[in-house]
């Protein structure tokens, strides 16, 4: 699903936010990518975004070789990817409902389909009796999962999420990455860019390690899904 | 992405796709969300515009102001090219005949003028009628009764033969009455009618580059405002790049809201001119009755109301998409 070969990052300031990464993840896997801020997690999710572009090395995602990807392709090449951010990133001026269907708007899903289709995200994440409420008005961590409900809505096979825990409390966290989990096991890569050890310890998942840029250890538990 | 059915998913997932595609959708549907992706664009932006009542009021008066201007102006023009059409076509020849020339002389001389092929019909209007003319028009009756004898001489009213107006040869037949020795004076405005067709040709001009003008002052304040409405937009328009929308998405709200602007301001304009023909009214009425019947006032013709409701929406949009376009082109 995804493979990255020999890839380097270097900003404009000759800062290298990574260096000879190399790493694949397959469909069903759950993937974490842990490491001290600024080791290059942020950088490694925007590059499978196509919000930034490596410095060298190559960057597939389900046999596409995202160097090749012309600017006019990104948004087709960002429909197949479900994001999630850390402060989710919501439309506070739209309702839940209407967050949760962009995805599909953008797509060109037709208005029944679609909201049969986000009304199966919302309950996945447990806030189907909440599809008229304004974002505002939600908890962190139900805005959180409203994020992941858009996230999931377009049934892509990759998700991406950059510290989707990280303004929640341990009990929420570990409702979010169990969402996540059960994702993965129905067939989507997830990758989720995360420094809570203590959190990545219990969901007992492979783990991808960066230090300045460094892939330094890549943890496969024995009991990881593939 | 449902847990109770797994087995979807991982047939999807399983298929060696090309290009991560999530929704399939046939032509039909297709078509369908198209429109529908459309309508969302006009009715979003439209709800926009009203979040913000007073910036888009603002907007869209100034843009009716810039529009009102020219139209406006095409009425006032409209109204003296009516007035003076009359005079415009009128080519009269009006010869005043030496007072010594007796009514038997007068209609020899018209019997001549008559024979000439350049002359479609003469008119003979003794000094009795002109008397009586001038009596009921002038209001000098008790006046004229005070006098002995009619001081007016026999008029010719000359219509020259030539269906256009051709000047070369209507002065050539007012070189051969003036030669006439029963002449004493021929009144022939073709000069002054000249310079009003000038006037009137000048007038229309001026409107042309008035309403260039303002039609580009119209593009630019559009794209002003449309421009401001991006930039503080964007994380919104982020968030949605990063959903994988292209710029035709990120741009048809805007180009939306372009196109309400132009269409509400064209409508504003247009209200705007018959607002001034209301606070004009008793004036205007004054000097539409001083020409008597055959004057009326033309008002905003439909075709034209139509033809500015449909420029201001177009002014709108083109605006609205060359300032999305450029923003968007920036912060891609």
């Amino acid at each position: 699903m995804i493979r990255f070969e020999q890839v380097g990052k270097r900003y404009a300031a000759g800062l290298d936010a990574l260096i000879d990464v190399s790493f694949e993840v397959a469909a069903g896997e759950m993937v974490f990518v842990t490491g001290h801020s600024g080791a290059g997690k942020s950088t490694l999710l925007k590059l499978l975004s196509l919000v930034e572009r490596p410095s060298r090395g190559q960057v597939q995602v389900h046999g596409v070789d995202l160097a090749r990807v012309r600017r006019r392709r990104v948004p087709q090449v960002r429909r197949g990817i479900g994001m999630v951010f850390q402060d989710h990133r919501l439309l506070m001026d739209r309702s839940v409902f209407d967050n949760v269907a962009l995805p599909l708007v953008i797509a060109g899903v037709p208005r029944i389909e679609a909201a049969k289709r986000v009304r199966a995200a919302l309950d996945k994440v447990g806030l189907l009796a909440r599809e008229k409420a304004e974002p505002t008005t939600l908890s962190a961590g139900e805005q959180q999962r409203v994020g992941i409900a858009r996230a999931i809505v377009g049934k892509p096979p990759l998700i991406i999420a950059d510290e989707p825990t990280g303004n929640l409390d341990p009990q929420l966290s570990v409702g979010i990455m169990q969402l996540f989990a059960e994702f993965a096991q129905v067939g989507t890569a997830v990758l989720v860019a995360s420094h809570d050890l203590h959190l990545i310890k219990r969901m007992n998942q492979r783990v991808l390690v960066l230090d300045h840029g460094r892939l330094i250890d890549d943890f496969r538990p024995q009991q990881a899904t593939a | 992405m449902n847990a109770r059915r797994p087995s979807r998913n991982q047939r999807a997932a399983a298929k060696p796709a090309k290009l991560p595609k999530p929704p399939r959708i046939g032509a039909g549907a297709r078509l369908g969300s198209w429109r529908d992706q459309h309508l969302y664009g006009l009715f979003s932006s439209l709800g926009r515009l009203t979040a913000r009542p007073l910036a888009t009021v603002l907007t869209v008066a100034v843009i009716g102001i810039a529009l009102a201007l020219p139209l406006l102006l095409h009425v006032v023009l409209d109204n003296v090219r009516a007035v003076s059409g009359g005079l415009r076509e009128a080519r009269e020849i009006t010869v005043f005949l030496d007072p010594k020339v007796d009514a038997g002389a007068a209609a020899a001389m018209a019997a001549d003028l008559r024979r000439r092929a350049d002359v479609a019909e003469v008119t003979v209007r003794t000094p009795e009628q002109g008397l009586a003319e001038f009596r009921q028009l002038s209001g000098f009756a008790e006046a004229l009764d005070v006098l002995e004898s009619n001081p007016l001489p026999t008029v010719l009213v000359v219509a020259p033969a030539s269906a256009t107006a051709d000047a070369g040869r209507d002065e050539a037949l007012v070189a051969a009455i003036e030669a006439d020795a029963r002449t004493d004076l021929v009144q022939y405005d073709a000069a002054w009618r000249r310079r009003l067709s000038a006037i009137m040709a000048f007038g229309e001009r001026a409107a042309l580059a008035l309403a260039a003008l303002l039609g580009l002052a119209t593009l630019l304040v559009v794209g002003n405002t449309v421009r401001l409405d991006i930039q503080g937009r964007a994380e919104e328009i982020a968030i949605m790049q990063l959903m994988g929308a292209g710029n035709g998405f990120v741009r048809r709200p805007f180009v939306y809201a372009g196109l309400w602007y132009g269409l509400l301001g064209a409508l504003l304009a247009i209200v705007a001119v018959l607002g001034v023909r209301i606070a004009l009214g008793g004036p205007l009425d004054h000097l539409i009755a001083s020409y008597g019947g055959h004057v009326t006032f033309r008002g905003l013709a439909p075709l034209a109301a139509l033809a500015t409701v449909a420029g201001g929406a177009a002014l709108g949009w083109v605006g609205a998409w060359i300032a999305s376009t450029h923003q968007l082109g920036r912060t891609a």
